[in-house]
Order: C-alpha cells, then structure tokens, then sequence
C-alpha cells in the first residue's frame, strides 16, 4: 500500500505523519500516536465509540480515511481536559453516575462536546437524538443524558474543539 | 438493619471514573506489547464438515508470517469449571479434533509481522472440507440419530425433577392453562466487541494472558489444562473490560487458547482482536428456547400444578448449557409455593453458533413462559395480578425445595406494593382498559407486571470460592487485593466500600488491586450476580480479621480493653474517653517500622464460599402504546423495583436497574439473531437492532432493602435480576393493550398485526 506523509493538529499539536493510503483515522489515533482513549466498537459507523472532533464536528474516525484529514484540527478524549482540570463534559460523566464500563464513555463525551460547540444551550431532547449516534450496552442512556445536561450547563457556552 | 458509618449505603463515586472519562483507562484492545505479532482466524464456511486438509505451504512461505495453529492441534474448550473437580471431568472439557459444527467455527489462525501480512497470508491457505449434513432444528437433532454432531449425540444433557405429585396437581385445578413459548437468540453485544487478547509465552516457560475474562483464576486453570501448563506458570490479566453480560463467563471461543498457543510456537506475544461481525457469528449467545408450560390453578387462584418441558438449543459448543438449565429450575420452582411441580429438560446441540451465559442465564426465557402463563390464569379468574402474585409467592421463613434453603429475606411484597403505587397500577389497569372498549382507537394503552427471583452466586450448585486480602500500610491507607472482576458495573468500588465500613477507614484510602491471578487469591470470577454478595462477604471477613489485628496493637497502645475500642475515621478511641486514642496511621507506622521488635504488617485474609445462595425479587410495571395500524410498540415508561437485600452503593444498583431495563426492552422488542441455512443474517448493528438514547422510556428504579442476614451488611445481587422480567412485563402490557397474547420473543410489529388479525 502507498505511503503517504501528512501533517495533522491533534490535541494542540502538529503532527507529521506517514500514512498507508487505507489507513483510517482511528487507526492513526491508537496505533501511531498511542491515543487508546478512541474506541473501535464496529467499525462501520454504526456504535460511535471511535466519535472525535473534526473541525470543530463530531467524526466517526472508522470511517475517516487518515489522508482526508490532511491539515485538519482533530480533539480527541486525551485532549479535552484543561491542564490537570477534568473538562465539565467529563466531571458531569463521573458525578453522575453516566459511566459503568466506560468503553462508549470518550465516544459519547465527544459526541456531547460537539453538540455543545455547536449549540451551547441544547434541552434534553437535543441531547437525547444527539446521543442517539452512540450505542451504550450499560447504562440504559439516562445518565449520559443527564450528564450532558448538567455539563452544558455548567460550561456556559465555554467550549473548546 | 445495620447503620452505616462511612461507606456503605453511600453513593460514592466509582473508583475508575477518573481514568474512563480521560482515555486512560486500558482495555484489552489496548494492550500492545514489544515486539508483538498479529493473527487472525480462517473460520468454517460450512456449519457441519469435516476437515480433510490444510494447506499452509504457500502462507508460511510469505516474509513476516510467524506460526500456524490449527484445531488439529489446539484444544477448544467445550465445559466449564463443574468440570474442574475431578481429573477425567477436566480431561473431557477440551476437544480437539477435525470437525467445524457451525459457521464462523475457527479452523486455524496465523501470526505475522503485522496485520497486512496476516491478511495476505490468510488469503493463501487452503483447507478442504467435506461438508456434513447439518441441523439447526433442535426437535429435528433429537430425532436424528445418523447425524450426530458431537460423538456422544445431539443432547448434550437433559434431565427430570418432580416436586410433590403432578397428577395430583392437576386433578385439584379448577382451570389449567398450557402454552409453548419460544426465546430468541440474543447476543450481548457489548461494546467492546467479544475476542481480544494478547498472549505472550516465554522462555521461561511462563504464559500471561491479558484477557477480558469475567473469570480470571478459571480462565488461568482452562490454559493450564489447554495447554499443558502448571498452574503457577500461567497468569491471567484482566484489564479494564468494555461490557461482559455473561459472555466472557469463560475464554472466547477460538480466541485465548490459539494465541497462546501461536505465542508458544514463537516466544513472541500475539494478540488476536475479532471483528463486530466475528463477535456476533462466531462468540456465544443466548440460548434460545421452547418451552411448553402447563399452570394449574383453583378458582380462588391458588396454583396447584406446574408442568413445564423444556428444549434449550446448545449450538455447536456449549459451556453453560447445565447451568442454563439449572437456572430455569431454581427460578421457576423457587418463586411461587406450587406444590406439584414437574420438570424436564432437554440441552441439545444444533449447527449453530455456541450458547452460553447471558444475564439473568435461563430466567429470563423461563420467566417469560411462567409470567406469561399467571397473566392469562389472572385473567381467567377475572383477578388482579397482582393479586395472583401476591396469593403465590413463595414467602419469608419458606424452604426453596430446590436449594434446600429457607428464605432468610424476601422484599417481593414491598416491591409490588412501591411498584403499583410509583406506576399508578390500578388506575391505568382500570382507565386503559375502559377507553380500549368504548373507543376505537389505532394507539391502545396496556399496563402490564411480572415478577422474578433470582439467585445470587452459585451457593453449593457450582464451585464457588471467594478470596480477599487486605493489607493496611504505615500511612494507614489500605491495599485490597482482590480477583473480583468488573466488568463496568462498579464492584471493585462496592468491595472497597465494604472494606471502608469494616475497617473504620476512610474510602479514599483504600486502593483496590489489580485483577491479575498471579497476584491475587482464587474468586470464582464475577457471573451470577454474585460479586457484591460473595466477594464482599470475603472482603467483609478479610477486613475484619485485620481490623482485629490493629485492635490487638492498640489494646496495648492505648491500656483499654478491647470491648472498649472504636474505629472511627482513621482514629482508634475508647469508647468512654474518647480523648484516649491514636491515629491508625500512627498505629501502624510504630508497629510496622518504628517498634523494630515488632516490624508486622497488618494483613487480613479471607477465602471460602457463600453460606447459603440467597434468592433477590423483582417487580417490573411496564407501560406500553400499541399502534394497531403499524404493530408497534412503544414503551411508556417502566417501573421497575428491586429486592437487593441492602444497596452499599444506591447509585450503582439504579445504574443496573435502568441499563438492566433497557436490555429487557430490548430482549422483549428487538433483539434476535437471524439464521438461515447456518448462517446469521444480522451480524451487524444496523440490523441487530440495540436500543439507542431517543427508543428509551423512563425508567424509575426503585431499591427494596430486605437486609439479608447471611450477606455483607445484608447485600445480595442485582446484575442480572434487573433485566429477567422486563419482557414478560412488557408481554403482558401488550396484552392489556390489545387481547393480543404473544408467545414468540422478540415481540415483533409482525407476530402483533397477525395477533390483531386473529383475535
């Protein structure tokens, strides 16, 4: 498979990296630059574990070709914290109660941050099909959706993507 | 009931919330070691065949690729740790041989360099097969003798038990009511996907498995014996695990043994990491089930009779396919006082892919067939059903005939009565019903309830053994050192909670180990609901006993007789001058370091097993909207109450009752795998189907404390007890809905409108 150089923005760094043509994002994540914290549930676009923010958008980074990111500004679950601060995102999750296994947890929490960015106040409906695009097989989806409530809140319009 | 201090009956937050909301937290697919190969299985195309010959000359050549394993070679393992007992048991738990008996069964598995390789080297093997008549039906597998999937037959096991006289039983009822029932295939689908581990076997002599396992010290003991291995050279690690549901109760099939084995083969770890689709086709799943239930009652609704057969299909392979069964006895003789109860089972292999544990085991399809069968009985004596619940229910101070056990709490009553008030139960019983009659309405509201019981642990039915140590430092914190696995639902926090209470020490100070064989005591691992009450009862006894230790120090520290000591927040006091204390760290810093006669660690250690296997009672209300246009339902709401004996942690026991509710929906709604001709037709999840965040009612959990005496601070189980009756509830709301009685699982839109069609 070719390989290919390309320089991308992760968790407020640069990156130059060599890339096979058919890896995909999430690959690039885990494999190349040890950021474990994206999941791979299925691999087809349909769980939303592997969920990172693109430019500011919530990305399935299965189903992201690295090439295509070439030049892009990716967060991921590593980078949201503020220092030694935990993002209100991941404060809401563990106060609570919204994590029990904890493998959709950094799929969801980029999810709600993307969603948040993008509409700093959303009610709890907004939340709720927002997180529609991330399968939870634990907590029966309640507290997430309380969580993300809560953060939003909290945050008031303070994001970063 | 006990009075909490410190720790337990509080919602402290879980121990490793901090490391899953950063990303730091390792699961199985992350552990990458030095130096590591990748592999990957072929797995059978035919779901019955013989394997005449493998062909990996062409593969071997490739540059990077390592080793071959084939299931010539490699045993699977086909029991599971009843069979531990004894030396021949053991030896029929692995089988090797040439025979694929579903499609997906693993055939060989190569170790490259990296994954390309193994892709390119897979694709050059070549195994001829010489297919073999295959059978999916189970009726069908018991009548045919000439195929014959597993050498000893196609029932894998089966039994009968009879409690009082059946006969008997029946002639003294005034209506009896018999119906078959069938339970779909359900799959765990947890998020991490079933099947990744990475092995490394070195030269030494010295396996280590990192493994998602629920049972880690069995997991070690099935590599020893796969592999030909001491014990002591065989270490199991479990790191974090994405979800469980029962179907890690064990190593994944073709999975944990082949990647040892390829490790083996070249002194280099190996990890295998299975697809979505190789976690639905080819790792266990629920067993599906027919069972044919006659109820009889007398006319003031007493049940009299219970006559239930019962055929559940294994598949290919089976691990828990006595235990399943097992289950569906002890569930359904021990939650209703039926006198006469007549029960026989068949456990019967198909060309199919492997049964095994699943939440809640064999009670939820046991419990779907019997809730099912009191609702209609209600409605043929024009009663209440709660009501009926209430009139048969197997009480407090009652012997359990299966178990031999007398019940020592049963919180059912309080369950139905909190559930029926918090649901409205009679007013939406009575209002829903009259607005179905008078109007003609295409969205018809149902209230519908069920009960269940269910064990915690496995009490003396499995072998059980639970350990703990606790080690108290000079600085006064706390190592526990514990094999209970978590699997998401919290019960490394319970544990350190029990720990906290038990000591007088604060919860942030105890730290609990790793999961890890080589480093911890034996524990039968974390199935049956058992965790909370099992391990906590070893953490409890460990506790104490080094609590009684820094007690025998501070006697002589302090000049005050034992009975008059207190722990309370890290500080030992006299009871009646309270200003005659010490700190514990101060305590043990003397003891252990400063006093060098003494130089002693406290250390506590407790191992053994459960006294007794405690039954826990749910009651489920659930409220559905039915679209007689379309057959589709829409639940309302459910109100789902538990009987937990006593909640250390009320958080993380309402955290299982509503994911618990949530997987019931989906096991009453949506949830089946789909076969034809041997293969699974819905192994992804846009087709199988998982409820996501806007399908979800609300779910009000209630906890129902009955302070079991026999558990840790009265504790008994939740994990799978939440999900067991959700589908008979929501079976029975229907019925109120419609007059639509469905006997299939999952309820479809479909087997609905022909319902309406034929009512």
């Amino acid at each position: 498979m070719k390989k290919m150089d390309i320089k991308i923005h992760v968790n407020g760094d640069w990156y130059e990296l060599a890339v096979n043509s058919g890896d995909r994002l999430v690959d690039v994540l885990r494999d190349q630059l040890d950021l474990t914290g994206t999941k791979e549930g299925c691999g087809e676009g349909e769980c939303g574990a592997c969920t990172v923010n693109l430019d500011g958008k919530a990305v399935l980074s299965c189903l992201i070709l690295a090439v295509q990111v070439d030049g892009c500004t990716i967060l991921t679950i590593e980078g949201l914290q503020r220092g030694s601060e935990l993002h209100p995102l991941q404060k809401a999750f563990t106060s609570e109660s919204a994590i029990q296994c904890g493998y959709c947890t950094p799929g969801m929490i980029m999810s709600a941050n993307a969603l948040i960015y993008n509409e700093p106040e959303p009610d709890e409906d907004t939340i709720r099909k927002n997180l529609s695009n991330n399968l939870c097989r634990c907590t029966g989806y309640d507290r997430p959706v309380k969580a993300v409530l809560k953060a939003a809140k909290d945050m008031k319009g303070d994001t970063n993507v | 009931m006990f009075e909490s201090h410190i720790a337990v009956g509080k919602s402290l937050e879980r121990i490793d919330g901090v490391e899953k909301v950063t990303g730091s937290a390792k699961y199985a697919t992350d552990i990458r070691l030095e130096n590591m190969l990748h592999a990957k299985l072929i797995r059978s195309p035919h779901a019955h065949a013989k394997v005449k010959r493998i062909d990996t000359s062409s593969a071997e050549k490739l540059p990077g690729v390592r080793a071959v394993a084939t299931i010539l070679e490699v045993p699977k393992v086909i029991e599971y740790w009843f069979s531990l007992r004894t030396e021949k048991k053991k030896k029929q738990m692995f089988l090797r041989d040439n025979v694929v008996r579903f499609m997906g069964d693993p055939v060989l598995a190569i170790a490259a360099d990296d994954q390309q390789t193994v892709d390119k080297a897979l694709s050059l093997v070549k195994v001829e097969y010489e297919p073999l008549p295959a059978i999916y039906d189970p009726f069908m597998a018991m009548e045919e003798t000439d195929v014959k999937i597993h050498s000893r037959g196609n029932i894998a096991f089966k039994v009968n038990k009879d409690y009082g006289d059946i006969q008997e039983g029946l002639k003294k009822a005034d209506i009896i009511i018999e119906n078959t029932y069938r339970t779909s295939k359900q799959k765990h689908a947890a998020l991490e996907p079933f099947g990744t581990c990475v092995a490394l076997y070195q030269s030494n002599g010295k396996l280590t498995v990192y493994s998602s396992t629920q049972l880690p010290h069995w997991s070690r003991h099935y590599l020893a014996g796969a592999l030909d291995l001491p014990l002591n050279r065989v270490r199991v690690i479990k790191p974090h695990t994405g979800g469980s549901f029962g179907g890690r109760c064990g190593l994944i099939h073709g999975l944990e043994v082949m990647c040892s084995w390829l490790s083996r083969q070249t002194g280099r770890p190996v990890r295998m990491s299975f697809t979505r689709e190789e976690d639905f086709i080819g790792t266990e799943t629920r067993h599906p089930m027919t069972i044919r239930m006659k109820t009889g009652a007398t006319r003031d609704g007493i049940l009299t009779a219970t006559d239930v057969d019962i055929v559940s299909d294994v598949g290919g392979y089976g691990t828990h396919y006595i235990g399943v069964i097992a289950d569906c006895l002890s569930t359904g003789v021990g939650l209703y006082k039926t006198p006469n109860y007549s029960f026989s089972a068949r456990a019967v292999f198909t060309n199919k892919s492997p049964c095994g544990a699943l939440r809640g085991y064999g009670n939820p399809q046991m419990n779907f067939a019997q809730e099912s069968q009191m609702d209609i009985i209600a409605e043929k004596l024009r009663m209440d059903p709660l009501e009926l619940r209430l009139k048969n229910y197997r009480e407090l101070g009652e012997i359990d005939p299966v178990l031999n056990e007398k019940i020592l709490s049963n919180g059912l009553r309080e369950c139905l009565e909190k559930g029926a008030e918090l649901s409205g139960w009679e007013k939406k019983r009575h209002q829903w019903k009259r607005y179905q009659r008078s109007v003609k309405a295409t969205r018809n509201r149902g209230i519908g309830l069920s009960i269940m019981l269910h064990g915690t642990g496995a009490g003396k039915a499995l072998p059980d053994p639970a350990s703990a140590t606790v080690m108290i430092n000079a600085d006064g914190s706390v190592n526990l050192i514990t094999a209970a696995a978590d699997e998401g639902q919290g019960n490394r926090t319970v544990l350190a909670q029990i720990a906290s209470e038990t000591l007088g020490i604060e919860f942030e100070k105890i730290s609990v180990s790793e999961t890890d064989t080589e480093t911890t005591p034996i524990d039968c691992g974390t199935h049956g609901s058992r965790q909370a009450y099992s391990g906590g009862l070893a953490v409890q006894a460990a506790a104490t006993e080094a609590r009684n230790q820094i007690f025998a120090y501070a006697v002589k520290e302090l000049g005050a007789a034992e009975d008059q000591l207190r722990i309370k927040d890290g500080v030992i006091f006299e009871i009646n001058n309270p200003d005659n204390k010490i700190l514990i760290s101060d305590l043990m810093r003397k003891t252990q370091i400063e006093d060098m006669n003494v130089c002693e660690q406290v250390i506590g250690s407790a191992a053994g097993v459960a006294p007794a296997m405690p039954g826990y009672y749910g009651a489920v209300f659930a409220e559905v909207e039915v679209d007689t246009e379309t057959g589709e339902v829409k639940v309302l709401k459910l109100t789902n109450a538990f009987d937990v004996g006593r909640a250390i942690n009320p958080d993380l026991v309402k955290g299982q009752i509503i994911g618990g509710g949530v997987m019931g929906i989906g096991f009453a709604l949506t949830e089946g795998l789909l076969i034809e001709d041997g293969r699974i037709l819905n192994s992804n999840f846009s087709d199988y189907r998982l409820l996501r965040a806007c399908d979800v009612p609300e779910i009000v959990p209630i906890i129902v404390e009955s302070d079991e005496p026999t558990g840790p601070f009265g504790a008994k189980g939740i994990g799978e007890g939440c999900m067991v009756n959700v589908a008979s509830a929501i079976s029975n709301a229907i019925y109120h809905a419609t007059g639509v009685r469905l006997t299939d699982l999952c309820m479809t839109p479909e087997a609905i409108l022909k319902g309406l069609e034929e009512r």
